[in-house]
């Protein structure tokens, strides 16, 4: 009996630490999960891009009928939420630069002089691209994993807009488990309607370090028939002063080259 | 050539040239754009016009008071040139235009630089500029009221460019984390002499003009100062912030504490008054769900004139014209001539409406993006309302078909322009 009770009083410490780990452990559990599809969507990020970079890319616009558009954009970024892009062609658009400042975005037209706020929505191209997806900053920055789910080799991340000035309010990312980077993300309104589907494709290597895929594809029920794509040349590394992504700067974005 | 071999050649091709490759079919060549020392390019613009002209309004007299067609056609065409040359921290910019128009009257044709300017990267604080160039102060699309030391633009056509002035300006810009994520200030000196330029006031003057930028808590604040002799010194404040993804609101005043003003009495005398002028603008931009962007600003012209001074001037041409008609004597014809740049100009009222709204690619329609434009006079109630279609779907092709209404009761601004109405063609070829 007495051997019993000694027994009893050795197990009741291990016991309460037991259920004080549980106890702490049991509510934070979602939280740990859904920090596992922060993780996986910030290295998704660093796979696409590094923090700062600069980057060449060529947008396509294609018409029901075969006709094409192409544009080609000279792209700066440094750090989570600062970027400019230059137009190098066509002639009709050389020379007009986009800044982005996290929710701000301006667009200066050479003619115009003065660069006007514009909002992410509107497309500086035309087309299935908006300026969201032309001034893209990381993922991370303006989403969330709200779920996550493991479907054979791919990841499906639920992804929800951190504040309401971001372009889509929700986005389903499949992403490849081994190369982690998304291969299919569906972008959707607040109402909840899809607004297009962005395709990644080809995965190649830019050096540093950068494999990631070189052709993203849209399409959009909004544009039935219509696509647009943008093909990626060149991601280096690059540190930039805060000051390049200044109003008084875009003018000049051209020098950096 | 067989298939394999076909196979073959492309995946050689793609060896050597990965970025050919970089999307099935879809090249892109990187080396097509490599920076260049000397960049250049531009655009030629061929215009038709055809105006319906209004019956005796005061602007159509002072035009055609000896021989009045009741419409008249016009085809100009502009040739602009822009480029740059760079070479280490230093580049030399350059906007250059050319244009000639003919119509059932006239011939004209000029030949401007419209920018012309050496700039000094010191780093990516402190940028130094020296020679001709457009400054674009100010956050209203159709006006700027403090837009000190810029042309004044023309709302009907906003995006056109400026011809800029010469001057020697610094430009030191810093960021920084928190609140107030960006300054900026800029600095321009003016000189006013002999053959420099002498439109933009009294000449032998040196005048200073400075703005300073603050990116605050998400919102665009300009201050802005113009001190010398050329003209009177002014004081202005403009901001822009987007409430919304989809809204953003503008808004500039100017104060100008001594203004000369010229004002037609009564008597036909010109009479200068020193007046104070405190001109302002609000405006928003709204972009709706159908991508449908409207602009709409309205703005307070405190430099302008009455209803009743701008009745006094038509009232000068028509009884001009009528003394005209009967003796042969020009005398108040000159006389309202000479005083249709201050009541002729564009807008030269006191409280106006400007109101966009652009209609982005309807019917899945690429490219094509319909407009209407209506700037109307609050005062007198006169208005232009302007339907247009723009098509850029030809890479490097840009086509606008427009139409302009004109009109307004008797002795109504808009009602006292020469034209009634104008159906205008533009082409550009941008290279």
């Amino acid at each position: 009996m007495l051997t019993s009770m000694n027994c009893a009083k050795k197990i009741r410490p291990l016991l309460l630490l037991l259920f004080a780990w549980l106890a702490v452990i049991l509510p934070a559990a979602p939280a740990a999960f859904a920090l596992d599809g922060n993780e996986i969507l910030a290295r998704v990020d660093r796979n696409l891009q590094p923090e700062s970079y600069e980057m060449y890319r060529k947008l396509i616009n294609i018409e029901p009928d075969g006709a094409r558009k192409e544009f080609v954009l000279y792209t700066v970024k440094k750090g989570r939420e600062k970027m400019v892009a230059l137009f190098l062609s066509p002639a009709s658009e050389k020379g007009r630069a986009t800044l982005r400042l996290g929710d701000n975005m301006w667009l200066y037209i050479p003619n115009v002089g003065k660069p006007l706020r514009i909002t992410s929505l509107q497309s500086v191209v035309g087309g299935v691209f908006n300026n969201a997806d032309i001034l893209r900053l990381d993922y991370s920055a303006e989403y969330e994993v709200s779920r996550i789910e493991e479907k054979g080799d791919t990841y499906l991340l639920d992804l929800k807009a951190r504040s309401g000035s971001v372009a889509y309010d929700r986005l389903k990312m499949t992403v490849d488990k081994q190369a982690l980077v998304p291969t299919v993300i569906e972008c959707f309104a607040v109402s909840g309607m899809l607004i297009k589907t962005l395709y990644y494709k080809d995965i190649k290597d830019f050096g540093d370090g950068i494999r990631r895929p070189a052709t993203i594809e849209t399409d959009s029920p909004l544009y039935k028939g219509y696509k647009s794509l943008m093909l990626y040349a060149k991601i280096a590394k690059r540190e930039l002063a805060d000051e390049v992504f200044t109003l008084n700067y875009l003018p000049r974005v051209e020098e950096l080259r | 050539m067989s298939r394999s071999s076909f196979r073959a050649a492309w995946l050689l091709l793609c060896l050597l040239s990965p970025t050919v490759c970089a999307g099935e079919e879809f090249g892109f060549n990187l080396a097509e754009f490599e920076k260049k020392e000397l960049e250049w390019g531009g655009y030629l613009e061929l215009k038709g016009e055809h105006l319906e002209l209004h019956e005796n309004s005061a602007l159509g007299i002072l035009r055609f008071y000896r021989d009045r067609p009741s419409t008249l056609d016009r085809f100009s065409t502009t040739l602009q040139l822009d480029g740059s040359f760079s070479r280490g921290a230093a580049t030399l910019n350059w906007v250059l235009q050319g244009s000639a128009a003919q119509d059932d009257a006239d011939w004209e044709d000029t030949a401007e630089v419209f920018e012309g300017y050496a700039s000094l990267k010191a780093s990516p604080h402190a940028t130094f500029d020296l020679g001709k160039k457009v400054f674009k102060w100010g956050k209203g699309y159709a006006w700027n009221p403090a837009g000190f030391i810029d042309r004044a633009k023309d709302p009907d056509d906003p995006e056109q460019a400026l011809e800029g002035f010469i001057g020697a300006g610094a430009d030191l810009i810093k960021s920084f984390a928190g609140p107030l994520r960006n300054l900026a200030f800029t600095a321009v000196i003016l000189p006013v002499w002999r053959g420099i330029n002498e439109d933009f006031g009294d000449r032998d003057q040196v005048n200073l003009a400075a703005k300073l930028y603050l990116l605050y808590r998400d919102t665009d604040l300009d201050f802005i100062w113009y001190t010398g002799n050329s003209r009177s010194s002014r004081y202005g404040f403009d901001f822009s912030r987007n409430l919304a993804t989809n809204l953003e609101i503008h808004g500039e005043v100017a104060h100008i504490p001594k203004q000369p003003k010229n004002i037609l009495q009564p008597d036909n005398r010109v009479e200068l008054r020193e007046v104070t002028d405190t001109s302002y603008l609000l405006g928003v931009r709204y972009l709706g769900e159908n991508d449908l962007t409207t602009i709409i600003e309205y703005y307070h012209n405190d430099d302008g004139y009455s209803e009743e001074e701008l009745g006094r001037f038509y009232a000068l041409v028509a009884e001009g014209y009528s003394r005209f008609l009967s003796s042969g004597s020009t005398t108040l014809l000159d006389q309202a001539a000479g005083l249709s740049q201050l009541y002729g100009r564009p807008q030269a009222g006191r409280n106006y409406l400007y109101a966009r709204a652009v209609q982005k690619e309807p019917f899945d329609l690429l490219y094509f993006a319909p407009a209407i434009t209506a700037i109307v006079n609050l005062d007198d109630r006169s208005f232009s309302v302007s339907p247009e279609a723009v098509y850029t779907g030809f890479t490097n092709w840009e086509m606008r078909l427009r139409f302009s209404l004109i009109n307004g009761g008797y002795h109504t601004e808009h009602a006292e322009k020469q034209n009634s109405s104008r159906l205008e063609l533009r082409l550009r070829y941008f290279f």
